[in-house]
């Protein structure tokens, strides 16, 4: 069994490296926002998957699977949120169209 | 140490090193969306940490206490959304 979480954490190392170069990469704002909220939900669904396998007893494998559910749920609620508030606001989309 | 405990060092690390560069990213931030979205992603950098640390240490406490710090972000990015959308402090 701790040869999976090592897997599944290693993975998730990279997602969460690629989300922090996400955030530095792109100049418009909506495309930094989608590949840094899709990434970090990979990310915490990944860590939480590999930390199942090792939990010492019940009580850690039902609070994993409703963190998990949770965090699936709420994440990309709260992102679908901010971006309302942007594209409600009159952020510009024209760097988009340009593809700048 | 065993090597699962290093595995889980070293992600703590990371998250760590990211936290870190979120926030000088949300210092520099150009736009107010951009802030709010670092907010986010710091929060659940800090679950992450909370719920590694209670697996470090097993103890099934700091598990509850995640929960209810997840519970509180998604309050506060849901509220401060609707706070920016009706005029913020303009109106």
């Amino acid at each position: 069994m701790n040869v999976f979480t090592m897997i599944i954490l290693g993975v998730a190392w990279f997602f969460i490296i690629f989300g922090v170069v996400s955030i530095f990469a792109f100049k418009n704002m909506y495309m930094r926002i989608m590949a840094s909220a899709t990434i970090d939900t990979v990310a915490s669904f990944l860590v939480l998957l590999a930390l199942i396998f090792i939990s010492p007893s019940v009580g850690f494998v039902l609070r994993f699977i409703m963190l998990v559910g949770f965090m699936l749920i709420t994440g990309p609620i709260s992102t679908h949120v901010n971006i309302r508030s942007a594209y409600l606001s009159k952020v510009p989309l024209e760097q988009l169209r340009k593809g700048k | 140490m065993t090597a699962l405990q290093i595995f889980l060092v070293i992600t703590m690390a990371l998250l760590v090193m990211a936290m870190i560069l979120f926030f000088i990213k949300m210092i520099k931030g150009p736009t107010l969306w951009d802030r709010m979205l670092l907010l986010n992603m710091i929060s659940a950098k800090i679950l992450l940490f909370i719920i590694l640390y209670a697996i470090y240490i097993e103890s099934q406490v700091l598990l509850d206490i995640a929960i209810s710090y997840g519970i509180i972000s998604f309050l506060t990015m849901t509220l401060l959304s609707k706070f920016i959308m009706s005029g913020g402090r303009e109106k």
